[in-house]
């Protein structure tokens, strides 16, 4: 019988060893296991650029490409040549599937051509005139089967020199490019080194030819770039001197500026996607870009010169824009690539075509393969992996100058309007507003929760503490969308409405009070000694009440006396602050509201479980009570308050609902408490639904919840050795 | 309990001769911790000044009770209740225009579990003088070193004054508790069971450093240990059941006790 008992027992700790141990190592793996997968979701932004070749073959037949590209699948291919053939290449089949010749006239060679990412294509050849037309690689369904089919349009095709026709107008240069009106420019040097232009406007269906030469004296074209967006043509000359064009008012061209760019010879020129940087290559194998952007104290628009890009140690001879993002391609002439992002200036990648002159390089649509021929005949397609060229340590946490803007700054926007919009992902201000809505909540809550729970503990007639505490607990208890709501919809206009009273509460109210307080200690110890408790707590409210009562009162007068009548429009006008509705102020209120319950139940916890010999030892010795809690019990409870308040610092840090709806999530840095913030925790929220599953916004957000993980996990572990080591020193009664 | 109390009694005969002067005295002091119990029955006691006074009897009688009355740490509870008069120095202590900080200041305690703050030695003993306004340097250093001279403690802990006082033996604690209630210069100590936690060799200890002080200071103790009041005591009361049984010069108390009751304690018939 006995045995049977032991067993039953011996049994029974056995289970609930089982038990607790396995929610003990549960919690821990699940812990690191969450650590791991947001580890596993953040790290492929970190990684490099790769290139792989996925095809490389030789042409059976010497041709001299201008011109090539693939499709989105990466399955077909197209070559021009300079002789006007146009082949089709196969690259599952790897063969010549079709053909097709361009119009050209005997003996006439194409000298230059472009294509943009519509697939228009414009040549230029030797006998001065240009070919327009479409070439689109289409993919065609046939159940599940894909074929890529090649469509050619021919659109138009115009001798250049119109006005003078003659035999060596050959087109050396060429740049063409379509806006979103379909208004249609060419620009291009002819064999006499004269800069010409035409505008092919569809509303006036009208063609308006220019000579830009008379504006340039002396100038040798060497280089063109067109911005559609902008209406503007820059040239570039073989001094290192670049030209804007104002091409707005399609009737009269207007030189705007011109500014010197390189030390060298400018070989190529190239907008970007977006239309707003400039790529600038040289002689000397100096690559910079380029963007439109105010200087400091100036409202000018001017082009400033951004990043510069690792030397290439030959002439550039080509600068390819990816169809995608910032991501753009660099040739030198003796075949080396270099892939660059124009955003951080990173060179992602370099690779070399084996001692031959590229002809002709393009990426794939989706960026993610690059097609080269080069003078070897040699055709090949790179596989390129590089996901995440928009997010480096240094755009995360750097400074970085975005496009337009008139420096490096710390900037979050994740989208805009457009496929070309230039992500901007600076986890700084996010950091910023996480840090600045704590900071408020903190010393919101922290003299409340702290003194409170000292009242409460220490002073508080024991009745009142029995209501005071649950109380606090219960508001713990309160769902912080709750919070939220009340703080962005009640009391974020409230406070708007009563800015004056609320400012009159913060400055005049703690000195009213002290000055009322103290009447309270002109009664005699003695006296007072024998009052009831709540006489005390009583004259407290009465006080409170009273200063509320005497600052609403005045609030009115003075503001008229003081601001003109409007705070709100006093500080602006006169202080320059802004007031947003949804402030740091309104959040620290709301969420120091949800951090108060947390700080005070450990903090008077900590206070009450001081043991009462010592603070029997500190008076007996003649000590007040006001010396006992200071000197004694505080340092005492010094671990517990510690931790008490590091355990809000974490809930603040974390906290997501009330930090959404009570601020305005715009993500600013700036101190002023009347402006929002947007914090890392809102910021999840608000954006994962725009967030492209694998993006890299997508991505950062992972990160932002990894940092938030971090953070907390940090604090509290901070928390725990301070605790320790505060409660070794002083709680070891 | 069968001890030899007369050849400890014998010690302190000669103190009974001197003349006293009463520094301590209650009036029909009763005393409430609820209304409807009265733990202190009308007692009336008049503490010499400079003797040791040993407060005796079985244990819940009401001596610690009666001890804390003296430094009002009984304010602390709430709901008691106090009648009566004590008066020190002849000043009614309870009277409103008593302060609380001073009087505890006046009437040092030492409990009868050591309760050292969780500081360092030093800050232990400078703690009274620090709190009542001392803040002179040079005062307070003199005060920490001739306190804890006096509660023989200085040899031990001189050289590690600031190191923390939590690890000192319980028995060095105690005596820092009394250094620490010595360094406000108190004209009263009370002690409550001040060696009942401690091992023969500290309680000695305690004991030698009662003998020095007991030339300065009124020293109030309660005991249980009967031979320890013998040793110690000018004067002995015997508190039962919330009555002062027998008040008398230890050597009387306890080897001529007037009461029937008292000797019957002391003998260990009950207790
Ligand atoms: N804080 C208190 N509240 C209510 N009753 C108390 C309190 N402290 C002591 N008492 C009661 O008062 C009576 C006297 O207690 P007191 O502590 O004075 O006895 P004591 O003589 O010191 O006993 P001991 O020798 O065991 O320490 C006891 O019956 C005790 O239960
Ligand atoms: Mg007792």
């Amino acid at each position: 019988m006995k045995s049977d008992f032991k067993k039953k027992i011996e049994r029974s700790n056995k289970i609930s060893k089982a038990v607790i141990s396995f929610g003990g190592y549960g919690v821990i793996f699940s812990i690191i296991g969450i650590f791991l997968f947001l580890l596993y979701e953040t790290i492929p932004l970190f990684y490099g650029a790769e290139i792989d070749t996925a095809l490389s073959f030789k042409l059976s037949k010497k041709k001299h490409v201008v011109l090539s590209g693939v499709d989105q699948y990466k399955e077909l291919s197209y070559l021009i040549s300079n002789n006007g053939e146009i082949d089709f290449f196969n690259l599952k089949e790897k063969r010549i599937t079709k053909k097709d010749t361009l119009p050209l006239a005997a003996n006439e060679i194409i000298t230059t051509g472009v294509r943009n990412s519509n697939g228009d294509i414009s040549l230029g050849t030797d006998k001065g005139r240009i070919l327009f037309f479409n070439l689109n690689l289409k993919p065609v369904f046939t159940g599940s089967q894909r074929r890529i089919v090649p469509q050619l349009e021919l659109k138009k095709s115009f001798r250049s020199d119109v006005e003078n026709p003659a035999d060596n107008n050959g087109i050396k240069i060429l740049a063409f490019s379509e806006n979103d009106d379909g208004v249609l420019y060419w620009a291009w040097v002819n064999a006499e080194d004269k800069l010409l232009l035409k505008i092919y406007d569809p509303d006036e269906e009208e063609y308006f030819d220019f000579s830009l030469s008379d504006n340039l004296e002396n100038v040798n074209v060497t280089a063109l770039a067109l911005n559609p967006d902008q209406e503007s043509l820059i040239a570039g000359d073989d001094k290192g001197e670049l030209y804007l064009f104002d091409l707005s008012d399609h009737s009269e061209p207007d030189l705007l500026d011109n500014w010197k760019a390189a030390d060298f010879k400018i070989t190529s020129l190239s907008f970007l996607i977006g239309n707003n940087t400039l790529i600038v290559g040289d002689k000397n194998g100096n690559v910079t870009s380029w963007f439109e952007a105010r200087e400091k104290g100036s409202d000018e628009l001017k082009y400033r010169e951004v990043h510069t890009f690792k030397k290439m140690d030959s002439e550039i001879v080509n600068v390819v824009p990816s169809p995608r993002n910032r991501l753009f391609l660099v040739i030198g002439k003796n075949g080396k690539v270099e892939l660059n992002y124009s955003t951080t200036g990173n060179t992602e990648l370099e690779f070399s075509e084996n001692k031959s002159r590229v002809l002709s390089a393009s990426f794939a649509p989706k960026a993610d393969g690059i097609f080269v021929v080069n003078s070897k005949n040699e055709v090949s397609l790179f596989k390129l992996d590089d996901e995440h060229p928009d997010v480096s340590w240094k755009t995360l946490f750097g400074k970085v100058w975005y496009e337009g803007y008139p420096g490096p700054a710390f900037v979050w926007q994740s989208t805009g309007g457009t496929d070309s919009f230039e992500s901007k992902f600076s986890l700084i201000p996010l950091i910023f507003g996480t840090l600045k809505g704590t900071f408020y909540a903190m010393i919101f809550a922290i003299p409340i929760a702290l003194f409170g729970a000292i009242y409460v503990s220490q002073f508080a007639p024991k009745r009142f503490a029995k209501i005071i505490k649950p109380t606090v607990e219960i508001m713990a208890a309160l769902p912080s969308v709750v919070i939220g709501f009340l703080a962005g919809l009640y009391f974020s206009p409230l406070f708007e409405h009563h800015l004056m009273l609320i400012f009159l509460l913060s400055v005049l109210a703690p000195a009213l009070f002290l000055i009322l307080i103290s009447f309270w200690g002109m009664i005699p110890e003695r006296k007072r000694r024998t009052l009831p408790a709540y006489y005390e707590l009583g004259f407290v409210l009465f006080v409170m009440a009273a200063v509320y009562y005497f600052s609403s009162i005045v609030s009115l007068p003075l503001e008229k006396i003081f601001f003109n009548g409007d705070l709100k429009q006093w500080l602006y006008s006169s202080l320059n602050v802004s007031y947003d509705q949804r402030n740091s102020l309104v959040v620290g209120f709301a969420l120091g509201f949800a951090v108060i319950p947390i700080i005070f139940t450990i903090t008077e916890d900590a206070l009450s479980n001081v043991p009462a010999s010592l603070s029997s030892a500190s008076l007996a010795l003649g000590a007040s009570k006001w010396q006992t809690v200071k000197r004694v019990i505080l340092p005492a409870a010094a671990g517990g308050i510690f931790a008490g308040v590091m355990l809000g610092l974490g809930r603040a840090i974390g906290e997501t609902m009330i930090v959404l709806m009570a601020t305005g999530n715009t993500p600013i840095m700036d101190l002023s408490p009347f402006d929002g913030f947007r914090a890392m925790s809102a910021n999840i929220a608000v954006e994962i639904p725009e967030a492209p599953v694998d993006g890299s916004l997508y991505r950062v957000l992972f990160l932002t919840a990894l940092l938030l993980l971090v953070f907390t996990f940090i604090i509290n572990s901070f928390a725990t050795y301070i605790g320790d080591k505060l409660r070794k020193k002083y709680a070891r009664y | 309990m069968n001890v030899d109390i007369g050849n400890a009694v014998r010690k302190n005969e000669e103190a009974e001769t001197s003349e006293e002067r009463i520094v301590l005295e209650t009036k029909d002091l009763n005393f409430y911790y609820t209304p409807e119990v009265k733990t202190l029955k009308n007692i009336n006691i008049s503490i010499p000044e400079k003797k040791v006074t040993a407060f005796i009897g079985p244990s819940g009688c009401g001596k610690s009770t009666l001890l804390r009355c003296f430094n009002r740490m009984n304010d602390l509870i709430p709901g008691v209740k106090l009648e009566g008069k004590i008066e020190i120095d002849g000043q009614d202590i309870y009277s409103p225009e008593v302060n609380l900080e001073d009087l505890r200041k006046k009437v040092g305690m030492v409990f009868q579990k050591s309760n050292p703050f969780p500081m360092d030695i030093w800050e232990n003993v400078a703690f009274g003088p620090k709190v009542n306004g001392v803040t002179d340097k040079v005062e307070l250093e003199e005060l920490v070193v001739s306190s804890l001279k006096q509660a023989d403690l200085w040899r031990e802990v001189k050289d590690r004054l600031k190191t923390s006082a939590l690890d000192l033996s319980g028995g060095q604690q105690q005596r820092l508790c009394i250094a620490r209630a010595l360094a406000n210069k108190p004209e009263i100590i009370l002690m409550d069971e001040p060696a009942s936690a401690l091992d023969p060799i500290s309680t000695n200890k305690i004991e030698e450093t009662i003998e020095e002080l007991r030339a300065n200071y009124t020293i109030i103790i309660v005991t249980h240990n009967m031979q320890q009041a013998a040793r110690v005591s000018d004067y002995t009361a015997f508190l039962m059941t919330g009555d002062l049984v027998e008040f008398n010069s230890t050597s009387t108390l306890f080897t001529n006790p007037d009461e029937k009751l008292t000797e019957d304690y002391i003998t260990g018939r009950f207790g």
